[in-house]
């Protein structure tokens, strides 16, 4: 009805097809140089996400599958959230940890889940073993270990994954330098080692709260053989006011009574802590924590010397009060 | 005024482009497609005011509902804007052959080229409306929960004597996840897809037989679309990876034939808090642009000698 007429011989279907194909294909070819650079240039940027794992697009069924590959990632996360939180709630540990693998491959920009990932295996399902599980106390302490393992390994794929996110970093060093985890690994030196470096890389990042800084003091005094670098690090932060935090100002004290073990410890001691009460005060805390394993260089020299000056009475001396074993999974679990 | 009278009244190319996509609008706002924003906006306003179960820890108070509202309203979004690209544009030509509408207006001296520009200009005219709409709702509900979110991070952090710069990181994470120019950026890379679908199904329509036929290989295609970049890498590395000739022409094949829609998830990074650079937004632009021209200008190519 409306066709037109033509003074030419009419282009046969078969040619306009061909014509039509190979214009798709020099489109295609025209095309591909920029998308191959942007795809690249977007993920270098970190603004699209890696390709979706085989093993995922399994663990998340057909449906979901199509619904993430449709360019709706995020919201099967989401979805998946929620469905840890149910296995969470029925304390069905495998079940968290595989669908947080699943989440973390979806939304693996997401700190969120990285972080809620490692917490539920570090310290929910380690809690639950350690507390109310029926199995046999060496299985259990297996379980426990294990459970904190993989969370520290889940906490560290996500910091390769998001290498410049303070807080990832700045939770794998509050992991590994807690004093109910640390124990889980076999080496303490190497374990503070570890703490110290994920608080440092966290605070190099810039975008660190001034803790970070200096709990990458706390964990590298207790790092055999870090003694000086760690004191170098506790007098740049006592230069700033802000810094002096209790602990620092201990840390500063017994880092520098190693040392220099022949310095006027009790002298030291009143200087930084401004009066011999306070100076006592602190130090006895810090005698009394020694389940974090910080060191104690010249703290029972200052107290002894510091109780003459403050006339303590033998009963009330720090000397005569019960100290806490170290505890450890010998404890918690019977040997 | 009738659309044959109106086109016949407008000399210009623009003119008559201007005046089928508003006829093809109105058409399409007469089937009552707006319906879906009662939904959206259920959705919306449902994931603002209810709490879902999941984990809170004091440090993250509130940000996961942030995430949350943004993950629902752009994934709905974009499952909205894609079915109805897909869907609208599939229907256009069959519903104009069965109204006759065609027929009077391939009559007039109206080019072909700017009959299908117009349907589709139409089209994507429905679609910018939706979207515009739904990220207007989108951006309110964000703002509320981001205010609520924001006072009650504020009061805690008071309570516990934060330090000020602490309370400040916790400010400017949060508003990370609050409405922002980058979420603007991402609704438009969402709008961009489904133009480049809509631009896709036109040149299915004109040489289907069905409105259904352009629909499955529609969708099709926009599922595949996002494993394109995959074949094309497949392709490129080929030589590294030892693959045989026909796979790699196979992969080459895919990655000719197919658009690459991975480039436009950019959206996932956004709702992870992401901050977009305005140069990538122009790049996908441009991307968005050269497909939806190429498949206006194939769909002419085909429609141009197709009898009625």
């Amino acid at each position: 009805m409306c066709s037109r007429k033509r003074n030419s011989e009419p282009v046969k279907n078969w040619q306009r097809n061909g014509i039509l194909l190979a214009a798709l294909l020099a489109f295609g070819a025209a095309r591909m140089p920029y998308e191959a650079a942007l795809g690249k240039q977007l993920r270098a940027e970190r603004l699209t996400p890696p390709p979706l794992e085989i093993g995922t697009r399994d663990r998340i069924g057909q449906t979901s599958s199509a619904v993430a590959l449709g360019g709706l990632r995020t919201l099967v996360a989401t979805f998946l959230n929620l469905r840890a939180f149910t296995f969470f709630q029925d304390q069905r540990w495998d079940d968290v940890a595989e669908t947080f693998d699943t989440i973390v491959d979806l939304a693996p920009r997401t700190r969120y889940y990285w972080e809620t990932g490692s917490w539920h295996s570090s310290y929910n399902a380690a809690s639950y073993y350690l507390e109310n599980s029926k199995l046999p106390a060496l299985r259990r302490r297996e379980a426990w270990r294990a459970a904190i393992c993989r969370g520290r390994a889940f906490l560290e794929r996500g910091i390769r994954n998001n290498p410049d996110d303070w807080s990832l970093l700045a939770n794998l060093g509050f992991l590994l330098s807690d004093t109910n985890k640390f124990p889980a690994f076999r080496d303490a030196n190497e374990t503070f080692m570890a703490a110290a470096d994920a608080y440092r890389r966290s605070a190099d990042t810039g975008k660190a709260l001034p803790y970070v800084r200096r709990s990458q003091l706390y964990s590298l005094a207790r790092v055999e053989g870090k003694e000086q670098e760690a004191l170098a690090l506790a007098r740049s932060l006592y230069a700033v006011r802000k810094n002096r935090t209790p602990t620092l100002l201990i840390l500063l004290f017994v880092l520098e009574a190693n040392e220099n073990p022949a310095e006027d410890v009790t002298q030291r001691a009143i200087e930084i802590f401004e009066t011999p009460q306070k100076a006592y005060d602190a130090l006895s805390v810090h005698w009394h924590r020694t389940r974090e394993r910080f060191p104690v260089f010249g703290v029972a020299a200052a107290l002894k010397s510091l109780e003459t000056t403050l006339v303590i009475s033998p009963e009330k001396s720090i000397f005569n009060q019960p100290l806490q074993a170290p505890a450890g999974p010998d404890d918690w679990f019977g040997k | 005024m009738s659309t044959t009278t109106a086109i016949s009244a407008k000399g210009s190319h623009l003119g008559r482009i201007w005046v089928i996509a508003r006829h093809a609008f109105t058409q399409l706002v007469r089937m009552k497609v707006f319906y879906f924003l009662a939904v959206f906006a259920v959705i919306a306003i449902v994931s603002n005011f209810f709490d879902l179960p999941q984990h809170e820890g004091p440090e993250t108070m509130g940000i996961n509902v942030l995430r949350s509202i943004k993950s629902w309203s752009l994934g709905t979004m974009t499952l909205f804007s894609v079915v109805l690209s897909i869907v609208a544009t599939a229907l256009l030509l069959p519903k104009d052959v069965e109204d006759r509408t065609l027929y009077t207006i391939l009559a007039k001296p109206v080019p072909r080229l700017d009959y299908l520009a117009g349907k589709l200009l139409g089209v994507l005219l429905l679609v910018f409306v939706s979207l515009a709409l739904m990220d207007g709702l989108m951006t309110v509900v964000l703002q509320i929960r981001s205010t609520m979110v924001l006072g009650e991070q504020l009061a805690m952090a008071q309570a516990q004597h934060w330090p000020q710069d602490a309370i400040e990181s916790m400010r400017l994470e949060t508003a990370l996840h609050g409405p922002s120019w980058s979420l603007q950026g991402a609704v438009f890379a969402v709008f961009l897809r489904a133009s480049v679908m809509a631009a896709l199904s036109l040149l299915i329509s004109t040489f289907s037989t069905s409105t259904l036929f352009t629909t499955i290989i529609s969708f099709m295609v926009y599922f595949i679309g996002h494993f394109q970049a995959d074949a094309r890498d497949a392709y490129l590395q080929a030589g590294q990876a030892g693959q045989g000739m026909i796979g790699r022409m196979g992969s080459l094949l895919v990655s000719l034939v197919l658009p690459d829609f991975q480039n436009f998830n950019v959206i996932d990074a956004v709702i992870e808090g992401q901050t977009m650079p305005l140069v990538a937004l122009a790049k996908l632009t441009l991307v968005g642009l050269y497909y939806a021209a190429f498949f206006t200008l194939a769909s002419w190519y085909v429609f141009a000698e197709k009898e009625f």
